[in-house]
This record gives C-alpha cells, structure tokens and sequence, in this order.
C-alpha cells in the first residue's frame, strides 16, 4: 500500500486537509466526503458530469490528481447553491425546464459558472467553447443554452 | 498513469534537481492530462504547474510562450502576429484547456497533437534548459520523438514563436470526428508571398502519418510560382505522395491519404490568400 500524503486546499471557501494515495484523483477525494455532486461519468476527461472549479477554472475532477489541488481553491456544486438558496444559474436551468435526468447538471452549472465569472457576456460563439466539455444525453443542449442565455441577460451569473 | 509519489518542488532548480535525482523514476508534468494515455506505473510526478515557467511575452517580432502557459491563456488573443489561437480553439475541451499546457503538448509527442504540427510551420524554437538552455529549431526538434533530447534534469522552459508578418499567411486545419475528438489529420501551413510570388512555403502535417514533419517537396514545388496561379493541388499531389498515411478510426489508408491531400491543399490555400492581404 502506497504511504498517504497530506494535502491541503481551500474547498467550497474552507481551509481542509485530506490524506490521499499519489494515485488518488480528485474526483475521488471529493466523493469520498460526500461531495457527490461530482459525478463519475466517463473517467477520461471527456463528459464534464465531474466537472468542479478549480483557481476559478472548470477542470475535469476525473482527471486530475488529488496533490494538483494542493494550495489551491476548489468549488463543488454543493458550496454554490442548493435547495434553499439555489444559484441563478441552477434557477435559470430548472426553471428553463434546462434539467431531464439531471446528471450533467452540475457539471454544466459550474461550467457556466466559471465562464460568467471572468466574461459576463460572452458571445454566442464563446458560450459554446466554454462549454464545449459539458455532455447532455437528455436535452439536446438548446434549453441548457436558452436558460444561461437568460441568466447572463439578467447580468446575474454571480 | 499509476504513481507511486508526488513532489511539489517551489522554483525551477529545486524542479531540475529532483528530476535528475529521480532519473528514470522522475516525470515532469503540468498539466497532467496526457499521463491517462501512459501505461507505465511506478514514477514520482514532479508538478511544474507553478513554477514561473508560463505566460507569453512579446520581444520584438517574436512570442516567447512559456511552456506551462495553459491552452486556455493561448486562445487569447496576443495582439498583431498571434496565430496559436487558431490551434489551441480546437484542441479538445474547455476544461482541457483550462490545465493543459503548451510544453505538455511538445515534450512527449502523440500522434495526434496538434502543437508541433503549427510550430514545425511557423518555424518555432523550442528551449531545453539544463545545466545550460540549448535552443532546437523546431524542424531538429520533431525530428524523432522530443524526449531523446532530454537528460535526467532537463526541462522545456519555453518555445520562441515567429510573429506573423505582413506578406505572410497562417491556415491551420484538424479533421476530427467529434468536435473534442483527437485528430485524424492535421495540417498547417506558413506561406510568404513577395512581388506577387510565393517566396516561402512552410507546410506541415501530423495524426495521419506516424510523426509530425514537413513536406519539403510540396513546399519546393511551390516556391517561386505567381502567387495568383499557384497550382496547389498538383503540387500536392507530387508532393505528398508516396507519404506513409495512416487511417484510424476505421479509415482506410488510402482514404486517409486522400483527407490529407484535400486539408493540405485547403490549409496552403487559405495560408496564400491571408498573404496576399484577400
């Protein structure tokens, strides 16, 4: 068994510390606090369903190693929104009619997130780059595209 | 990739002396989105990612483009001359590009990426520091698989890119499958015209054939001819042919041969229209 290495980073804008394998993929870290929002998808980097924001970027959380997390600040869907106090973005999308199965959902919101928080208005063109990562089975991608549409018209991507 | 340790080394000698202590034990990576297509197992990864080894800096007609700047950063635009926008808008995703990095791209090359494709075109220089920096042109450095220039310590620090002039075209081009899928043929192209003639050709390609290069013959079929009857198709016909090509994803060879002869063609075409200002 590989020795476990302390590793520390900001998660949903509170200091922690974990014990992981070299190995260890953040994707795992996190749902093994009970971060499940993050979902395993494909496992290679290609669905976007485990997409978290690291340092402000969305990054695949299956791909990454646990330590590349080190000093750094992670965001899961659970630290931007939930039931009670959902973000414009997951109200935009739900009340959109933007979720069917819902298992790309979270990666698409902190996807979107990302983008809005350095570009607030982002052209068509840009929106479809930036979330060029983010893979729907359900919905065809036009009511995801129609409810960010909505939310950056509001000016409410915060 | 299965690791057995991980360093976080805080500057760039603490990076080269753990690497040359870690020898063949020892990897460099940044980003670290490649390490999933490595089957090896047993190495202690040595994390670049914040060192002072990114960013991009214009000093007179060239970009100096550290090699751990993000292709997320290259997207950008850089100003007058920056064409590794075109190349990095294409590669794979948004969150790929959000940690992959440019000497990520260059040091180990697969056959499907797309950097050394558009830097053999550009005439690029990529640098190797070790005890001393070395400078390799691109066309020595492609010129076999990059890591055979490496020793134990050694580290890409950054890649000089030509600015593209005024009389000079850039065209990139990647065929792929699925928008975020890895190529199946990728071309680029240089192209300066002086005088209403074509003065210089650079053209490269990669995915389809085993590693990135030039098509010297194609460029010498080129050079010289009046920019407004350039006869590219012919040129790359005799050019290219007897290439070894290489179909995947269920292509036949000679298809692959034909997609590579018509994103060849494509890629000069446009790279001579942007030089005669069309």
């Amino acid at each position: 068994m590989k020795p476990l290495h302390e590793i520390r980073f900001t998660l949903n804008g509170e200091p922690r510390e974990f014990l992981v394998s070299p190995d260890d993929k953040l994707l795992e870290v996190l749902r093994r606090e009970g971060l499940t929002g993050a979902k395993h998808g494909c496992g290679t980097g290609s669905c976007g369903a485990c997409t978290v924001i690291l340092d402000g970027r969305a990054v695949y959380a299956c791909l990454l190693y646990a330590f590349q997390a080190e000093g750094r600040s992670v965001e899961t869907i659970e630290g931007i929104g939930g039931f009670d106090h959902p973000h414009p973005i997951q109200k935009a999308l739900v009340e959109g009619g933007a979720v069917q199965c819902g298992f790309c959902t979270p990666g698409m919101v902190l996807s979107a997130k990302a983008l809005l928080a350095g570009n607030p208005h982002p052209s068509d063109e840009e929106l479809k780059v930036h979330m060029d990562g983010n893979l729907c089975r359900c919905t065809g991608y036009e009511k995801i595209e129609a409810a960010l549409r909505r939310v950056i018209a509001a000016g409410g991507a915060r | 990739m299965k690791l057995e340790a991980f360093l976080i080394p805080e500057d760039v000698p603490s990076a080269k002396s753990a690497l040359k202590r870690l020898g063949e034990k020892g990897f460099a990576m940044a980003g670290g989105t490649s390490l999933h297509f490595l089957a090896v197992s047993g190495k202690t990864a040595v994390d670049l990612s914040r060192l002072d080894l990114s960013g991009i800096r214009r000093k007179g007609g060239v970009f100096h483009v550290g090699a751990t700047t993000t292709l997320d950063e290259l997207m950008r635009d850089q100003g007058p001359g920056w064409v590794l926008d075109q190349v990095a808008r294409h590669t794979s995703t948004q969150q790929i590009r959000n940690v992959s990095t440019l000497g990520g791209n260059l040091v180990r090359v697969f056959p499907w990426n797309d950097f050394p494709v558009a830097l053999l075109a550009l005439d690029a220089t990529l640098c190797i520091e070790g005890v001393r920096e070395k400078a390799y042109p691109a066309d020595v450095y492609f010129d076999g698989q990059p890591f055979r220039l490496f020793e134990a310590g050694h580290l890409l620090t950054r890649v000089e890119v030509p600015a593209l002039k005024r009389h000079q075209g850039f065209a990139y081009h990647k065929e792929v499958r699925l928008n975020a899928g890895f190529s199946l043929m990728t071309a680029a192209a240089r192209v300066a015209v002086k005088a209403g003639r074509i003065a210089e050709v650079r053209l490269a390609a990669g995915a389809a054939i085993s590693l990135p290069a030039r098509l010297p013959r194609v460029e010498a079929a080129l050079e010289g001819r009046p920019a407004g009857d350039a006869r590219i198709e012919e040129a790359v016909a005799t050019g290219a042919s007897g290439l070894a090509w290489k179909g995947k994803e269920g292509m036949s060879d000679a298809y692959a041969a034909h997609l590579g002869r018509v994103v060849l063609a494509d890629v000069l075409a446009a790279a001579l229209r942007q030089a005669e200002g069309a």
